[in-house]
């Protein structure tokens, strides 16, 4: 097989991409909630529905703890992080085959569309964050310098929720089984990870499995920083880090080795 | 510089195994493109035709990078546009306004750039009412016409269109094309699919003529038409008489065996310059004696129906008809519009009622403008026949009464 296909010629700039990202996230955002009353008040309503869920049934029923901190507090850290993940995920995984028309139609690189699923749901994360610094103010949490380690958590977080999303989107076009499994897989991934418990909950049997899973150590650091005003565990962040960065890499360059075929089996 | 070579061998489509219970497992490699090598020099317009499947659509995907050569090499020099589906990116939730800033991101223009065309598109979509309107509410004509505006606009220097101008109204294709030939004539190139004929030569100087998957021909557009359309009406006659069969009615004492086009040399032709000459040979067979027939030839438009009918009875026809023979009709002066054209032929009894045979579909010619090499001249004009006039124009209020009793 010979590929041998210049572009010495395209004008086409890095920051014209770097545009057709931003506008094909606005699409997104503004597709999803035009035409709806509530608009983007949606993007709350789900964290805050699963904290109403998560204080009844796993604090008042089931007695987890929480560390110390104000449970509801502690469980929308969590799942407003959980949220960012899993519905971009959803609907990154999705994204080459919905936008096949303009994938069979158009040339520009395919790794936008999943992309701009993530970005579009950076604005949500953004409505979620704002609620989530009224609840800080609400129930009187103090920070400290330890607290802008959420900072370093979340950027890992976008980090690792793209290197899945390039993953899964590319797998799906080849195997539309990917996604049921994946919206599936996401619904479990939920209760393996603590976010509606501490993991000084976890038995210290299953400790070793958790530290396997990247988003235990993001959710873990976030929370030891913004709630408790405390370091991370060091060797957890350490181990989630290296495999999330090993995963972008990873997932990047599998991407690229598959997008050319892309139109052809979509 | 701006150079396509495109060398495109041995494309190939899905490996799909077949499983037989002989022969186990064969393989079933189709290739969408085979052995296709061509050069497109800078400021071309290519046509592109063959039938469904033959590998047209490929061949852009190819040169737009949607989709990669399994072997070969595809060579592109410029900025390339597709316009394989109008508006493929736009958003039917947002504005007008929006989505050209989409589809101009799509096509490769920063926000910046697509400030200053912005007018331009819009002036040429003609959407400028409906620009701050979800693009829900539009037509799918006014789809179209904002999302080849956006296309064009966005200073490409390949273009690449496939069979969109099918959409829209007349009005709007005519400006379509006029957009195109001014990109040609800027020395852009295009690269063009229509199964229109008259539209590929209209905009085309070359023409690809895909078979296949393979090149089956590859030159001058005047040229290329000639051979395709003698093909065209080759196939349609040859093969057993198979497609004379199809929309066949009559009682068949008497049929036709064939139909032959010729010029004003007597040689076959599939086009015609307008003005020449036409002349209609056909054969037939009688199964009975009859003691008088007449044949029939009307001239079809393929768009707007009959443009005229003939009958032997009105000329040197014959009056019995047993066993085999020959008629030949000749149109002498040619006066038709440079369109497409299909024969309808049949053979009724004397009084033109009962028919013997009738074929609906048969062969069909061009006419091409008369006078260079079947381009086009600069003011179009529609309609189907040339009837000779004049204009008059005397201007002032009293001007109008010397023109009515002129």
């Amino acid at each position: 097989m010979i590929h041998a296909l210049s572009d010495r010629a395209e004008r086409i700039s890095p920051a014209a991409y770097l545009e057709l990202l931003v506008n094909l996230t606005k699409r997104e955002v503004m597709g999803r909630y035009s035409q709806s009353f509530f608009g983007i008040g949606w993007a709350i309503a789900q964290p805050i529905a699963a904290m109403a869920v998560f204080t009844v049934v796993f604090s008042r029923l089931g007695k987890l703890p929480s560390d110390g901190a104000p449970y509801p507090l502690f469980a929308y850290t969590g799942l407003m992080f959980w949220f960012f993940f899993s519905n971009s995920v959803s609907s990154g995984t999705g994204s080459l085959v919905t936008y096949r028309d303009i994938v069979t139609k158009t040339y520009f690189p395919r790794e936008i569309l999943p992309l701009a699923q993530v970005c579009s749901r950076l604005i949500d994360f953004a409505a979620a964050a704002g609620l989530f610094a009224l609840l800080m103010v609400y129930y009187g949490v103090g920070v400290n310098a330890w607290s802008l380690m959420v900072l370093l958590c979340f950027g890992q977080l976008i980090l690792f929720t793209v290197g899945v999303t390039l993953f899964t989107s590319a797998l799906n076009v080849f195997y539309r089984d990917v996604n049921p499994v994946i919206q599936i897989a996401l619904q479990l991934w939920l209760y393996i990870t603590p976010v509606a418990y501490p993991m000084s909950a976890v038995p210290e049997r299953l400790r070793p499995f958790y530290v396997l899973n990247p988003l235990t150590a993001i959710v873990e650091g976030a929370r030891s920083g913004i709630l408790f005003g405390r370091p991370p565990d060091w060797q957890l962040a350490g181990v989630s880090l290296s495999m999330t960065v090993a995963l972008v890499v990873v997932a990047f360059f599998t991407f690229k080795r598959m997008d050319k075929y892309f139109a052809d089996v979509i | 510089m701006d150079l396509i070579a495109s060398k495109v061998n041995r494309l190939r489509g899905h490996r799909e195994e077949i499983h037989t219970a002989e022969h186990g497992s064969v393989d079933a490699t189709m290739w969408a493109l085979r052995d296709v090598s061509l050069d497109v020099p800078q400021g071309a317009g290519l046509g592109i035709i063959g039938r469904n499947g033959a590998g047209k659509t490929t061949l852009l995907k190819l040169v737009s990078r949607v989709t990669w050569p399994t072997q070969g090499s595809v060579r592109i020099g410029g900025h390339v546009v597709s316009l394989i589906e109008l508006g493929a990116g736009f958003h039917h939730e947002l504005t007008g306004r929006e989505n050209v800033y989409l589809g101009a991101g799509l096509f490769g223009l920063t926000r910046r750039e697509t400030d200053r065309c912005f007018d331009a598109i819009v002036d040429f979509a003609d959407v400028a009412p409906l620009i701050d309107t979800p693009m829900k509410r539009y037509s799918s004509g006014l789809y179209a016409r904002l999302g080849f505006a956006v296309a064009i606009f966005s200073r490409p220097d390949i273009v690449l269109v496939d069979e969109v101008l099918a959409v829209g109204d007349a009005p709007f294709r005519r400006r379509a094309i006029e957009a195109l030939r001014g990109l040609i004539a800027e020395g852009k190139t295009v690269l063009f699919i229509s199964h229109d004929l008259w539209n590929v030569r209209r905009l085309c100087t070359d023409i690809l003529w895909l078979d296949k998957g393979q090149v089956r021909a590859y030159g001058p557009a005047a040229q290329i038409t000639e051979q395709y359309m003698n093909e065209v009406n080759l196939a349609a006659l040859g093969d057993g008489d198979a497609a004379l069969q199809t929309q066949r009615t009559g009682t068949g004492e008497v049929r036709y065996v064939s139909v032959e086009l010729l010029d004003a040399g007597g040689n076959p032709a599939g086009l015609i310059e307008a003005d020449d000459s036409l002349i209609v040979r056909a054969t037939y067979r009688a199964d009975a004696s009859i003691q008088r027939a007449v044949f029939q030839i009307a001239i079809v438009d393929v768009d707007t129906g009959v443009v005229i009918t003939t009958a032997s009875s009105a000329g040197d026809g014959p009056t019995g008809v047993a066993a085999a023979g020959a008629i030949e009709c000749r149109f002498t002066h040619l006066a038709l519009r440079p369109r497409q054209y299909v024969l309808r032929l049949s053979i009724t009894d004397a009084r033109q009622i009962l028919p013997y045979d009738v074929l609906m579909a048969g062969p069909r010619f061009a006419v091409t403008a008369s006078g260079g090499a079947g381009g086009l001249s600069g003011t179009e004009e529609d309609g189907v026949v040339s009837l000779p006039y004049q204009f008059f124009h005397r201007a002032g209020a009293d001007g109008l009464q010397t023109v009515n009793r002129a």
